[in-house]
């Protein structure tokens, strides 16, 4: 329906009065000249420049401002036949990044991130959970190696000229070379690259989840106020599950014998998690976009345990047991890709 | 706000529409939602055209509409009204119609037809319920993956919707 409901069809012109008198990106030009400069590196390097390299520079554009802008914006996330509308807000000082994300559907929920802290704060519950992120692990943009193997995986295309929430913007299209992903089409900003709508397909072009902003306002007016939780005051009192910072690279003893084509390990370690009693394995596989990520933890007691593949969203989870052990495999990923490495997880040694 | 869409779908009476399009034109937070609503429907169909001109229509026309002062008058739906309950219902059944249509037909994947995975198989099959029981044990799991997914690192915290969403 692209008429509006009285005939009217929209002009094509965006108000962008605002996003121009943005402030300066002071920060952008410090902290960016270095990856940027890697990943022309890596183009020239690994010959794919002539192939997709404005595609790329799009995807280093939209995860660098998502970091640096200042903006507050309501979205809806769809995935399946649910339906949610969110609000999400950022904001950057000198302290680093602030981000609000409020569930405006359902029970209240929110999600506080301050720079490498996430805490998610379920009123109805009384209850947080916090997860510290490793600080060396917080993506400053896109890694030169994951440009590379973002090239390796998709194929990369700019398309047209669109307009979202008011916004113009730029259509980029990653289209997965093989069975084992997603593709993505995105629409970024064309001033300032951030990202308005996100959807992922499947290889009959369905669409898996998606997310799109209905309103955004960027620059000047969002104040740190806006990024501070609502229930500050009252989670006084509630249950606070922490995440522990998980140690950088650790050999977990486990291992992926064949990982699907472009999936490469980016991470190992042992963690705690909120709800289970001892540490936990964690592996993550990439293939550059969409990450896959492998619990391993000893059967909890007077579990009923159950072997099988499950799905929240676009997340396609994978269970199985491995002698004692419970393995869960899960991302954004297609179920083929994390049974396949779901069933070859075995201990390394 | 539920009374804002409870007229988008035609579901108040006269007096419970009329007080509510009174609403619409004296609070901006209202029209907002208004106009939200159809642009979500909007806005998730296709990529583009979406909508400030629908927005700054809007106003102009509630601008124009004549403040109705109690008590009042006891009329027939005009046709402004009308078409503004047609529009509603169109957007409304354009929705669901979407909604239909995008049914996520990943619940059981054929991928798994394969037969290096017949193993796999008969579980996958069994997907819905296990959805349903372990999804809260999930969550905890999808926190801790969130933060090493590239996809993160270019929507910042928005795919942390995944971890809290309800399901329905």
């Amino acid at each position: 329906m692209r008429k509006l409901p009285d005939g009217k069809v929209s002009n094509g012109k965006a108000p962008i009065g605002r996003l121009l008198t943005q402030p300066t990106l002071h920060m952008t030009s410090i902290r960016f000249r270095f990856p940027v400069f890697l990943l022309l590196a890596v183009a020239v390097n690994t010959g794919y420049a002539q192939q997709a390299p404005e595609g790329l520079l799009w995807l280093q554009k939209i995860a660098r401002s998502a970091r640096e802008l200042n903006y507050a914006g309501t979205f809806v996330y769809q995935h399946g036949s649910q339906v949610e509308t969110s609000r999400i807000t950022h904001f950057v000082d000198t302290s680093g990044e602030h981000e609000k994300l409020e569930a405006l559907d359902g029970s209240p929920r929110e999600i506080i991130r301050n720079n490498d802290q996430v805490m998610c704060y379920f009123p109805d519950a009384k209850m947080v959970k916090v997860d510290k992120r490793s600080a060396s692990r917080t993506f400053p943009a896109l890694l030169p190696e994951q440009m590379k193997s973002l090239a390796d995986n998709y194929q990369i295309r700019i398309g047209n000229q669109n307009r979202i929430a008011g916004h113009d913007c730029r259509v980029v299209i990653l289209e997965p070379k093989d069975k084992l992903r997603y593709g993505h089409r995105f629409c970024a900003a064309t001033d300032s690259g951030l990202l308005l709508k996100a959807k992922m397909l499947n290889e009959r072009n369905d669409v898996v989840e998606q997310f799109a902003f209905t309103q955004l306002t960027i620059g000047d007016e969002i104040g740190r106020e806006m990024v501070e939780s609502r229930f500050d005051a009252k989670s006084l009192g509630w249950r606070f599950d922490r995440t522990a910072a998980p140690e950088a690279s650790t050999d977990t003893g486990w291992a992926v014998s064949s990982s699907p084509s472009g999936f490469r390990k980016i991470v190992e370690m042992k963690r705690t998690i909120p709800g289970k009693p001892g540490p936990v394995a964690h592996l993550v596989y990439s293939d550059g976009l969409a990450a896959v990520s492998i619990f391993i933890e000893p059967v909890p007691p007077n579990t009923q345990f159950q072997h099988g593949l499950s799905q929240q969203g676009a997340i396609n989870i994978y269970t199985r047991r491995h002698t004692d052990n419970m393995v869960t495999v899960l991302g954004e990923a297609p179920a083929e890709t994390v049974i396949q490495i779901g069933n070859s997880v075995a201990p390394s040694k | 706000m539920d009374k804002i869409s409870a007229l988008m779908d035609g579901e108040l009476e006269e007096y419970n529409a009329r007080s509510a399009l009174a609403s619409l034109k004296s609070q901006a937070e209202l029209r907002e939602q208004w106009v939200s609503f159809h642009v979500i429907g909007d806005v998730l169909r296709q990529d583009a055209e979406v909508s400030v001109d629908f927005s700054k229509q809007f106003s102009d026309w509630l601008a124009k509409e004549p403040t109705v002062l109690a008590p009042a008058r006891r009329t027939t739906a005009t046709p402004r009204r009308l078409a503004l309950s047609a529009a509603a219902s169109v957007a409304a059944v354009a929705m669901v119609g979407w909604l239909a249509l995008s049914e996520n037909p990943l619940r059981q994947p054929d991928t798994l037809s394969q037969p290096g995975n017949l193993a796999s198989a008969s579980p996958a099959r069994n997907a819905p319920s296990l959805e349903f029981e372990t999804s809260s044990a999930v969550n905890d799991y999808l926190l801790a993956h969130q933060e090493f997914s590239p996809s993160t690192a270019i929507q910042g915290v928005a795919p942390y919707v995944r971890t809290v969403s309800e399901s329905r």
